[in-house]
């Protein structure tokens, strides 16, 4: 069996983290240089909490010591990560990788890179190309995440009244709360088996990584696709003259070894076809709603048309028997007028 | 897994559906440089609403074809099966060596 590496699973947030850690460091040295304040359970010589009988609030249990692992590869600080990422990521994509080497990653991410440059000509696009990412994550981390971002609602957590703080909320990802509505969905198979995560939850097998867009956007899919997962007609491999680093051992070699399985849009869940078809709407979601709002104009017009018809009609008609009866009674008219004349 | 004596894989599987599972896994098995040491690698994803089995075809450098009924079987036991004829392979190749 090859070895098989772990990587970080986010580029961008350990990037993110790692500078608030430094930023934070003189704060920590300077904890860690008066650690008299700080009350250990072994060192019993601080006084002041003897006499209060309440343990101070940066008491450590000898048990649980602050952990030595680095924030970015904590299993808590990953999960938070991805809930975090599939709140806020409308369009994620969902590959198998089999066993890809660093080099290999390293140059698909250079020609993805390339590819959303090139169609990224104006400021908007261009904000959507920065955050396109294609990150490889732990997947059964992935998946708790996808549970809970399914079936916990923070704000149906109640307030805890009992303790020093009146009225906390403790509703974030790693509560009890979270963990109690995952716990109990997960006991009630058939129920899940129609939302999104029961769609979704068979995917997530094996070695994972997940490329997130920011926004909905055809445009740079059809680009991520073309280089990602390349299909004749729609979605074409960059020519050779354009982009010759595509055609590089390692970039095909590793291209082979990555495998589209499909893709989370808008909370609904797409398979390979599906996401191609996202990919193929023209001009993006401008079009679209262009088209929605050609739809709904040509609507109404038919409507007023329609509704004119009726009343235009009847004035037509009105109209016609109104001259008709004008034609019919100036004959009489002309014929009562001689009457009268012989009459008088 | 011992993949030296693999010249072929086929798979096709529909990744919505729970036996998907041990065909995919065993496409991770095999190692990096897989397709440059000769073996033959097509996958084939089907789409969403096919009922069609996943299957998993594999062909050894003897000849020997196998079809593995990804559907019931685990990945432990697949590479189990793989394995006992790649052994063999195995036991030749070192005897014709020596």
């Amino acid at each position: 069996m090859p070895p098989r590496l772990r990587c970080p699973a986010s580029a961008s947030l350990t990037a993110s983290i790692s500078r608030s850690a430094v930023s934070s460091r003189p704060a920590m040295l300077a904890i860690a240089s008066t650690s008299s304040t700080r009350s250990y359970a072994t060192s019993l010589s601080s006084k002041s909490s003897l006499g209060g009988l309440r343990l101070p609030d940066d008491y450590v249990p000898p048990t649980k010591p602050p952990t030595a692992r680095p924030p970015e590869v904590r299993k808590a600080q990953l999960l938070r990560t991805y809930t975090s990422l599939l709140r806020s990521t409308p369009l994620i994509l969902v590959f198998q990788h089999n066993n890809l080497t660093a080099l290999e990653w390293a140059a698909v991410r250079r020609e993805l890179r390339l590819a959303l440059a090139a169609i990224s000509s104006n400021p908007d696009d261009a904000l959507v190309t920065a955050d396109v990412k294609l990150q490889i994550i732990r997947t059964r981390i992935f998946d708790v995440a996808l549970k809970i971002v399914e079936f916990f609602d923070p704000s149906s957590v109640a307030p805890v009244k009992s303790g020093s703080n009146k009225n906390r909320v403790y509703n974030h990802d790693l509560s009890k709360a979270a963990y109690k509505a995952i716990k109990s969905v997960s006991e009630e198979p058939e129920k899940v088996a129609d939302t999104a995560y029961g769609q979704l939850s068979p995917l997530m097998v094996g070695p994972l990584a997940v490329l997130t867009f920011p926004a909905v956007s055809p445009a740079h899919l059809a680009a991520a696709l073309s280089i990602l997962a390349p299909q004749a007609p729609a979605f074409p491999a960059p020519s050779r003259k354009k982009s010759p680093g595509y055609y590089d051992p390692t970039v095909q070699n590793a291209l082979q070894k990555l495998l589209l399985v499909g893709g989370r849009i808008e909370g609904k869940v797409f398979d390979v076809d599906g996401v191609r078809w996202v990919g193929g709407i023209e001009g993006g979601l401008d079009s679209l709603r262009a088209q929605l709002v050609y739809l709904l104009q040509s609507a109404g017009l038919g409507l007023t048309s329609a509704l004119e018809g009726a009343s235009k009609s009847l004035w037509l008609t009105m109209e016609s028997r109104r001259s008709v009866l004008e034609e019919e009674s100036k004959p009489a008219e002309a014929a009562a007028e001689p009457d009268g004349e012989k009459k008088e | 897994m011992i993949s030296r004596f693999l010249t072929e894989v086929n798979t096709k599987f529909n990744p919505f559906s729970k036996q998907a599972k041990a065909a995919r896994l065993f496409l991770t098995f095999l190692p990096p440089n897989a397709r440059a040491t000769g073996i033959n690698i097509q996958t084939t994803l089907l789409p969403r609403q096919s009922t069609e089995p996943s299957m998993l075809y594999l062909k050894f450098k003897d000849g020997k074809e196998m079809n593995i009924d990804c559907e019931k079987m685990g990945i432990k036991s697949i590479i189990e099966e793989v394995d006992r004829h790649s052994r063999v392979l195995q036991k030749q190749a070192d005897l014709t060596d020596s």
